[in-house]
């Protein structure tokens, strides 16, 4: 890969607005995009540092422009008469009057070969669903613990959180090593501490760095006063560490946001982006809740027909027959398709400041369906500490609980570790919208739980004769989303008033 | 895989997916055009989206009446290339109040000509979700953006009541009263706008790049004659300069950089060098500290 040109050379040159460049050579070094993209967390509290090592990898990464370095050489000093770098991440000025970061923010920035995407999460306890939500964005998460003080219980619960949210590979950068006396003993105790904590989650990789992040030790730069460290420095194993999205080996899953029509070429094709695996034109595939299949005639994008679409790829696809696919559904292969899910075993994040409430009108969103949700019954609550589970019926901001969900309708789903994107859902609250929870599926029941006597079936032929009696082509996609929306919302009425509902499924009536 | 995927085709395709998204969920979108660089690249992921339909949704222009002449000129052959459904919003009220951005401060002005219109616009239509070009590397305040970004009854920004966004999953119900804007280039950079217009063979506003143009020198910014509502001050010259401008608004609050860059691929060579944010080429943002928060908080982009 070619090189960019603006390097640390720069830091000290005067501003130049816009200055002549050889523009033929320049161009053909900076036009070539970035071969990946990597998503980074980092989390850890206010008080270890967080925000100053992130300013510091800024600052060192060299693509800050030269008056975001002014305001930052012009502004106060901190400790050692280095700038404060934290002033690059905390952006909202509430924040900024505070002192603490609450919210996630994000960052940008590029070196030689790749896009770095920082995101920036609150260490508080008290926003741990800011950190799940950061966190779920990640493909790497960077655990800042101060030297000093080692691994404390939230290091422990941010360990727990990555690990539920699907963050494979974590770093902890154990800072302040000046404050320790660059002590290799202190580190070698730390790092023993967090190999036999990292070990009881699902990570693939758990490394521990000594840096500072004050005076850059280990940050960019190799440390000269932690010799006897010879790992990678923070940026050089984050540089080394795989792109995001390139692995298309999970199973085929394509979740349908949209039909797209040309009426004149007698066109029409599911949008969506492949969540999961890969497809290629021939192949046969299947919609999972009506078992109908069709092979797959085009991949169309307007840059023209592929002949393969791969994992996070946006596309087009045209069957050779017209199956009557709507939004929600998820088409994959027939040697692997996703379970239609009656209910759920889930663990989740409770986000919303409004308490778990029994009778609360629930749905959930799934890649690209809405469902009601029948039941939703909170089993325990996890310890993040001890990772025990508490039995619990109630469940409130900031807790991690471990949830029953039966849905009021079968809909196609995955459990998270089979397919992340078809395995993972937010709760919504049917009245306010509110994004309540967000959770990861641990076990699908395809089961239809035995309706009650005093269940209502709210039936297809019913809907059809009165509420949606004025949809036409309820056979082409468009007409079926508005019929099911209509269905979401007469179900979610009237379980407020305390009926308990079951919408039929396209599986119950269809072939 | 048919290639390897770059960060491009990563952005593009993420976008791609954050507007079919809001089609989907949202019952009456429009596009929020504002015919510079990132709304070309806003509106040419839209025509992706949808293709080979046409686009869902009108696209929908706030005039203040003091853009570039050739801004308006570009809008409206893109229009008429792209079949789109133009609306243009003014504030007819402020004109004949003689509102305008000599006599007025910067933040009145953006309010009276910008803000207010394109809140009256999106009410007048019903529109419940509207596409801007904003991103996340453009201020501090907005770097906590969400992609989905939710406004309480009045257009109002709460950074504390946004909505936490999980994995790709991206949920549109709306609440009362609520709208969204959605921001389909969240995660893109001013690079990557650039790289991208060169990378899809994207027309662009002349403006942006280089040529000799009037301009006059103000308050330490170099500022383009766009038409003689625009005095000369004393003591003020009046110099063709080869200049041309990283970002484009109303042109007496949009200052130049002098360039020799008058292609494309010069502009991007000068741009991915650059050693200036852009915003500092915009004089409304450095009107008062935390300026873009409050102006968002008020409903402006």
């Amino acid at each position: 890969m070619t090189a960019q040109p603006a390097k640390k050379a720069a830091h000290t040159t005067a501003v130049v607005p816009a200055a002549a460049s050889p523009v033929s050579a320049v161009v053909a070094a900076v036009a070539p995009e970035l071969t990946g993209m990597i998503r980074v967390l980092t989390c850890g509290s206010v008080d270890d540092g967080k925000s100053t090592l992130i300013g510091r990898l800024l600052w060192d990464a060299t693509d800050l422009y030269d008056d975001q370095r002014e305001t930052l050489q012009k502004g106060k000093k901190v400790d050692g008469g280095n700038p404060d770098f934290s002033l690059l991440m905390d952006g909202l000025v509430a924040e900024r009057e505070q002192g603490i970061t609450i919210d996630i923010a994000w960052r940008y920035f590029d070196t030689e070969t790749r896009r770095f995407v920082v995101i920036d999460s609150p260490g508080h306890e008290q926003y741990t669903r800011n950190m799940a939500s950061g966190a779920s964005h990640a493909d790497v998460a960077i655990m800042l613990i101060d030297a000093r003080h080692g691994i404390k219980r939230q290091t422990r619960r941010h360990a727990a959180i990555l690990d539920l949210v699907g963050v494979k590979r974590v770093v902890l950068a154990v800072n302040k090593m000046d404050l320790a006396n660059w002590s290799e003993e202190r580190f070698r105790q730390i790092e023993a501490d967090f190999r036999s904590l990292s070990w009881r989650f699902g990570f693939w990789e758990a490394i521990a760095i000594p840096v500072s992040a004050v005076s850059g030790d280990n940050v960019a730069e190799p440390s000269k006063q932690m010799p006897w460290y010879t790992g990678p420095t923070l940026l050089a194993h984050l540089e080394s560490l795989p792109s995001r999205v390139t692995d298309s080996a999970g199973p085929f899953r394509f979740p349908v946001q949209t039909v797209l029509r040309d009426i004149r070429n007698d066109f029409r094709a599911l949008a969506g982006t492949v969540s999961s695996g890969s497809v290629r034109v021939g192949e046969t595939l299947v919609d999972a809740l009506s078992k109908r299949s069709a092979k797959v005639l085009r991949i169309a994008t307007m840059d023209g027909d592929l002949t393969e679409a791969g994992t996070g790829q946006a596309v087009a696809i045209q069957l050779d027959t017209d199956l009557d696919v709507a939004r929600g559904a998820v088409m994959s292969k027939a040697d692997n398709t996703p379970a239609i899910a009656r209910s759920l075993e889930t663990k989740l994040v409770w986000l919303n400041e409004t308490p778990y409430d029994p009778r609360g009108a629930y749905l959930l969103r799934t890649a690209t369906d809405l469902i009601p949700v029948s039941n939703l019954e909170i089993r325990a609550l996890l310890d993040l500490e001890t990772l025990a589970s508490n039995p619990s019926s109630v469940c409130g901001v900031n807790d991690i609980a471990l949830a029953h969900i039966a849905l009021g309708r079968g809909a196609a789903i995955d459990t998270f570790a089979d397919a992340p994107e078809t395995g993972s859902f937010m709760l919504v609250d049917a009245v306010t919208g509110a994004s309540i929870a967000g959770g990861v599926v641990t076990e699908v029941s395809a089961a239809v739980a035995k309706a009650g006597a005093d269940t209502f079936i709210l039936t297809r032929a019913m809907l059809e004769r009165g509420l949606c009696s004025d949809l036409r082509n309820l056979s082409s996609g468009d007409g079926e989303a508005e019929f099911r929306r209509r269905a979401n919302e007469v179900a979610l009425i009237l379980r407020g008033a305390g009926v308990a509902v079951e919408i039929e499924s396209p599986q119950d009536y269809s072939i | 895989m048919t290639a390897a995927i770059s960060h491009l085709d990563l952005l593009e395709a993420e976008s791609i997916h954050i507007f079919r998204e809001a089609a989907a969920q949202f019952r009456k979108p429009v596009l929020l055009y504002s015919i510079g660089k990132d709304s070309t690249v806003l509106l040419h992921l839209a025509r992706k989206a949808f293709w080979p339909g046409r686009l869902p949704f009108p696209v929908f222009h706030v005039d203040t009446t003091w853009k570039f002449r050739e801004m308006i000129a570009f809008r409206d052959k893109t229009v008429r290339d792209f079949d789109l459904d133009l609306i243009v919003e003014t504030n007819q009220d402020g004109i004949a109040k003689g509102v305008n951005p000599f006599d007025h401060s910067p933040s009145v002005y953006t309010e009276v000509m910008k803000t207010l219109p394109l809140k009256a616009g999106l009410d007048k239509y019903g529109f419940d979700a509207a596409f801007g070009g904003a991103r996340r590397d453009e201020e501090a305040s907005r770097a906590k953006e969400r992609v989905f970004s939710f406004r309480a009854e009045g257009h109002r920004w709460d950074p504390r009541r946004q909505r936490p966004e999980m994995w790709r999953l991206l949920n549109g119900r709306l609440g009362a009263g609520e709208s969204v804007r959605v921001f389909p280039l969240s995660n893109w950079t001013e690079r990557d706008v650039w790289r991208y217009i060169l990378r899809e063979k994207l027309d662009v506003v002349p403006l942006y790049m280089a040529a000799k143009r009037p301009t006059v020198v103000r308050n330490g910014q170099l500022l383009m004659l766009d038409d003689d509502r625009m005095k000369v001050q004393p003591g003020e010259v009046v110099t063709e300069r080869m200049i041309r401008f990283r970002t484009l608004g109303c042109y007496p609050l949009t200052a130049a950089v002098e360039s020799d860059a008058t292609d494309l691929e010069s502009v991007v060579a000068e741009t991915l060098g650059a050693r200036t944010s852009e915003r500092q080429g915009r004089l409304i943002d450095h009107d008062q500290a935390g300026a873009m928060e409050k102006k968002k908080q008020e409903g402006y982009f």
